[in-house]
């Protein structure tokens, strides 16, 4: 047993060579990942009037009850409430869509997979753009809810994107190990969305950190917690902190090493199981 | 100076029904492979060898050990029964599959056209799906450009270019799916099947279009199991059963085998 299991971690150095090779030209064929997710886009506003809006609509009624909810719960203003709940919600929204559609990633493209060579890097980066287009569509309420409460973004508003590009480095390792477990094990995507659930009460999205008082080590230790904080800091006026920043990043360094390894010992692997 | 060349190529595919596996651990695997052993030859093979893989799952022997060279101007026509391996043999020569060992060496680009309208959309409109279709056969912008005209001039689909194609009928789509596909051209073209244009009052130029296109083409490997079409577009033969290569030559040579190999299994089936 043990050599066996010895030999499911092997790693040859073909199949490290390969993987970087698939991540190189699927990151330089860059043009037909936009490609894709633009098209996956359009063909949501075909025949559908308002199309990836009505995303946008439920969003909205999402983050207006949550921030009142969150209001009359926690006795916070709603000048407050509303914008920390809009812009911490706008993050959770992408990361939990990224993650569901990482856990579908190659079944969804199973067709392209076995008809044509193609990185499967290409993919990953469609997932990837696809949902930065349609939070795009969210931000709408942000900006609606932002000017209301004139909400006025300080200096650190200049790291946004810095700290989006973080948040997006650090997801798509992730979404790579979820599309390459759920390719084999066809059970994973539900166990993805149940996890997902989870974390949505044990992230400060709806309260403050504060708010837990003596249990805020739940939010503390939990890494979405400081993978929003990047981005919805600097939209509120405010600046994530070091620790915020130093998280994430040793999250992403562990990710991609990890996702990478994983990969290389399966990439060759996955249209077997498709 | 394009070819391919393959060596000692394996492809095993993984059967993960479950039942399958606990059929392996309660029966035992030789009890299982051994009775499928029997069957099968008591006529011509069928399908790929059922074994055990090298972490001792069940596995389907797709290609078991072929070795082979093609070269440039090589019309290669793959024949053998259904399951023989000549669709795996296809996919791998493509790239899609990856051997579990042994090598395929290609140089040049190979370019697969298995579904030709894969990446079609539709809800989108004919010129919409003239780029998702060129983007996805690896086309560049410019070059998507510069076949624009030729392909609107050869669909004769004129305004219905801009209506979703959703209104069109089978044939009509098929027609820009062809038009597409043969805009390009092709280092090592390996095909599943003649590509069609369907349309019967159509057939004579989609016939001109395809002639010129396969000139173009450096290598074409094909499986098919229609000789006339054979025999009209191959020089070269490589007849496949269970994962094998029996015969690989000049066509005429490898498509005697081959028929005497149908005719013996036609006697065979109507002795029993």
């Amino acid at each position: 047993m043990g050599s066996r299991r010895f030999r499911m971690l092997a790693l040859t150095s073909r199949q490290l060579d390969s993987a970087v090779d698939d991540l190189a030209t699927g990151l330089s064929s860059w043009r037909l990942s936009h490609f894709l997710a633009w098209q996956d886009v359009k063909q949501r506003y075909r025949r559908s009037t308002l199309g990836p809006i009505w995303t946008t609509l439920s969003f909205g009624i999402q983050i207006f009850t949550m921030g009142f909810l969150s209001a009359f719960l926690f006795g916070a203003e709603l000048s407050k409430s509303l914008p920390y709940v809009c812009a911490g919600m706008l993050l959770w929204a992408l990361i939990t869509q990224i993650l569901n559609d990482g856990a579908g990633l190659f079944v969804a493209s199973s067709r392209y997979i076995t008809q044509i060579k193609c990185p499967l890097t290409v993919f990953l980066l469609q997932t990837i753009w696809r949902n930065l287009i349609i939070a795009g569509h969210n931000v709408i309420i942000y900006v609606v809810i932002a000017l209301f409460f004139i909400v006025v973004p300080s200096v650190s508003i200049l790291l946004l994107p810095l700290g989006l590009l973080l948040v997006v480095i650090c997801l798509s390792p992730m979404a790579l190990v979820l599309g390459i477990v759920s390719a084999r094990y066809r059970d994973v995507p539900l166990i993805v969305t149940n996890i997902i659930t989870l974390l949505f009460w044990l992230t400060p999205l709806m309260y403050f950190p504060e708010q837990l008082g003596k249990k805020r080590f739940i939010a503390d230790y939990n890494p979405f917690t400081h993978i929003i904080a990047l981005v919805r800091e600097p939209l509120l006026g405010g600046t994530a902190t070091l620790n915020d920043w130093l998280v994430v990043l040793a999250i992403t360094v562990v990710g991609w090493v990890g996702a990478f390894l994983f990969f290389a010992r399966f990439r060759s692997r996955i249209v077997y199981w498709l | 100076m394009l070819s391919i060349i393959g060596k000692d190529v394996h492809v095993q595919f993984p059967i993960y029904d479950p039942r399958m596996r606990s059929l392996k651990y309660s029966l035992g695997l030789k009890h299982l492979t051994k009775g499928l052993g029997r069957i099968s030859t008591k006529g011509w093979n069928v399908g790929g060898q059922i074994g055990a893989g090298e972490t001792g799952r069940i596995v389907v022997k797709a290609l078991d050990g072929v070795s082979f060279e093609i070269s440039e101007g090589d019309r290669v026509a793959l024949l053998g029964h259904n399951g023989s391996g000549k669709t795996t043999l296809l996919r791998t020569l493509a790239g899609i599959y990856e051997p579990s060992s042994g090598t395929i060496q290609a140089s040049g680009r190979v370019f697969p056209l298995f579904d030709l309208q894969l990446g079609m959309d539709l809800d989108a409109t004919g010129i919409e799906n003239i780029w998702m279709r060129g983007k996805m056969l690896g086309l560049t912008t410019s070059e998507i450009k510069n076949s624009l005209d030729d392909i609107a001039d050869f669909t004769e689909l004129a305004e219905y270019l801009y209506m979703p194609i959703r209104a069109y009928s089978t044939g009509m789509a098929l027609r820009l799916a062809f038009a597409i596909s043969t805009a390009v051209t092709p280092e090592i073209l390996v095909l599943d099947e003649m590509i069609s244009a369907g349309d019967a009052a159509f057939i004579s130029r989609a016939d001109a279009r395809l002639k010129e296109f396969l000139a173009r083409t450096g290598i074409l490997v094909i499986a098919s199991h229609s000789m006339p079409m054979v025999r009209r577009w191959c020089n070269k033969g490589m007849l496949l059963e269970q994962g094998k290569i029996l015969a690989h030559g000049p066509l005429e040579d490898v498509v005697s085998v081959y028929e005497a190999k149908i005719a013996a299994e036609r006697q065979l089936t109507q002795a029993v």
